[in-house]
């Protein structure tokens, strides 16, 4: 935990338990959580999987509560990274975080892409499967990128069509991620979290937040990234992801390639205030550091959320 | 908006990604410290590095053999010619030793397109599907009388390749961090496959061991194959010789069981 982690656990901690009298002066039993507060998808603190800690998983079975895995990583037929996943798979929860769905895209869907998404699920039988509310190619091109949609109702009314459509063919509902974005187009018109949160209610998707991209997003677009988290619909979110980024100054690019930065830990904080016990992941996906270093973060966001929002026991 | 609007507008943000069209520009909203062509130059270098990236890890001795220049010249005219059409990042660089074969300056040197195809196959092997292996012991329980009909079939893993050049050798130089031999025109076959430890694994075969194996993917039992190896060997001893392919084969792991 840097200095900084630690001066927030304490303050938070400090906070505690001047709320903690209050309550007991009021006759209160407790202001930690009673498990009924915690909702029934609650996973824990995870990490999103990846080959080069899959030796130590299976030697150390590390103790964390589950893992996220990239979807495309495993819709392969055979060999070994899909027999490491399927060990891991015996001694963790699991869900399923895709990248290609191009849920936005005015391309027909892939359905030879969702086919093999299927089996990868009844594979795995991941607690929920997810992807982002964006898309990545078009015109029969793919970009391999997170591509923001326009806000207006065009793109509200082809998303959402498309989404039933593929919920329908998966048999479950889907969670959708918002993306980190570096542009804003003239024919949004409406905001990031209006679009997403009429995106969920009329679809009947879930939302997976990542707090990392809300706050690039908002340094990127100059706007309040509490606004965001807000503006979110309470019921509808199931996920965090916690990442780092690069900060150039002028702007934020999302890297997911550095330990999550202290301001988003201060939003998850807010967050966690705002939503609850959510089940919370790292996602690293570049300059892969040993487990231990991930492992750690996980341990602080755990210990964020012990703080903001009481002990689970 | 009509639903053309998102239509056109992915078809403009594609165009600039891809082509290094302009027409998206007009799409996007100028505000802030930054200006709306840096916007979108952000996208464009994530394009760029990233189909970069999927080629450097695929292609890692292919990298060292070609040097940072043309390595990266071959990266740029690779994304401009083949654009990705594939769902993920893993086919990208599937045409590469096409490219390779048909564009300069690589066409002079045949042996990097030969290269490339190489590293591609290794990646076939390490993913393929898994299956049940044959067994010696599998082998012995078969009845003494079903052995004349018997069929095979390999490994989902297995691949034949031929190259025209030193090909492998050079690319077990590399990754030994050794200077590769120069390149040299040999015929030469080559068997990989994914072995019982789940690794990728290669070794060069005989003209009579790649007919056979191309017997055996056309569907030709035993004794046909028998029958071949008496056009190569005194009748004495093709009953030895085919049983200590057949042995060899088990122990590789590239016989599935039946």
């Amino acid at each position: 935990m840097s200095l900084f982690q630690r001066k927030l656990v304490t303050m938070l901690e400090a906070q505690l338990a001047n709320k903690q009298t209050a309550s007991n002066m009021e006759g209160e039993h407790s202001l930690s959580f009673s498990k009924a507060c915690v909702p029934d998808h609650f996973l824990g603190f995870g990490l999103g999987l990846r080959t080069e800690h899959f030796q130590d998983v299976i030697d150390n079975k590390p103790a964390i509560d589950w893992f996220e895995v990239v979807s495309e990583n495993f819709m392969v037929d055979g060999g070994k990274p899909k027999h490491y996943l399927h060990s891991i798979r015996e001694h963790y929860p699991m869900v399923m975080h895709g990248v290609s769905l191009s849920i936005g895209s005015t391309d027909p869907i892939n359905f030879d892409y969702l086919r093999k998404l299927k089996v990868l699920t009844n594979e795995l039988q991941p607690e929920w499967i997810s992807d982002h509310l964006c898309w990545t190619g078009a015109h029969e091109k793919n970009s391999h990128d997170l591509l923001p949609l326009p806000y207006n109702d065009e793109a509200l009314t082809h998303v959402c069509q498309r989404i039933e459509q593929v919920q329908e063919f998966l048999g479950r509902p889907i969670l959708l991620e918002n993306v980190s974005s570096y542009l804003t187009y003239k024919s949004s018109e409406m905001t990031e979290w209006q679009f997403f949160n009429e995106v969920a209610r009329r679809s009947g998707c879930e939302i997976l937040l990542d707090i990392n991209n809300i706050y690039v997003s908002a340094r990127n677009h100059d706007f309040n990234a509490e606004d965001y988290l807000n503006g979110i619909t309470k019921e509808k979110v199931k996920q965090f992801h916690l990442a780092g980024h690069s900060d150039y100054g002028d702007y934020v690019i999302d890297t997911h390639d550095h330990p999550v930065a202290d301001p988003v830990w201060l939003l998850y904080q807010k967050a966690l205030q705002r939503f609850g016990w959510i089940s919370t992941m790292i996602e690293r996906d570049d300059n892969i550091p040993p487990l231990a270093e991930l492992l750690a973060e996980v341990d602080t966001a755990r210990a964020i959320a012990t703080k903001t929002l009481g002990s689970l026991t | 908006m009509s639903e053309l609007s998102l239509h056109t507008l992915q078809q403009q943000m594609i165009n600039y990604l891809i082509d290094d069209e302009l027409t998206i520009t007009h799409q996007v909203e100028e505000h802030g410290g930054i200006s709306r062509d840096a916007r979108l130059h952000i996208y464009k270098n994530a394009y760029q590095m990233r189909l970069k990236e999927t080629i450097d890890n695929d292609h890692e001795q292919l990298g060292i053999y070609l040097g940072d220049d043309l390595f990266d010249q071959m990266v740029d005219g690779y994304i401009k010619a083949y654009p990705s059409n594939n769902t993920s990042l893993r086919n990208f660089a599937d045409a590469l030793p096409e490219f390779l074969a048909n564009h300069a300056p690589f066409n002079g040197y045949p042996l990097i397109s030969e290269l490339a195809h190489f590293e591609r196959l290794l990646m076939v092997a390490f993913d393929a599907a898994d299956t049940e292996r044959f067994t010696r012991e599998l082998l012995i329980e078969i009845p003494h009388e079903q052995w004349p009909t018997l069929v095979f079939r390999f490994h989902p893993s297995l691949q034949i390749c031929h190259f025209n050049f030193n090909t492998v050798e050079t690319w077990q130089a590399l990754k030994q961090e050794k200077a590769p031999q120069p390149a040299t025109k040999i015929a030469n076959t080559w068997l990989l496959w994914r072995n019982k430890q789940r690794l990728t694994q290669f070794r060069s075969i005989s003209q009579v061991e790649f007919s056979l194996l191309e017997m055996i993917l056309k569907g030709s039992d035993f004794s046909s194959l028998c029958d071949y190896l008496l056009t190569q060997n005194l009748e004495e001893d093709v009953s030895q010789v085919a049983l200590n392919y057949l042995l060899a084969w088990i122990d590789d792991g590239i016989l599935a069981n039946r």
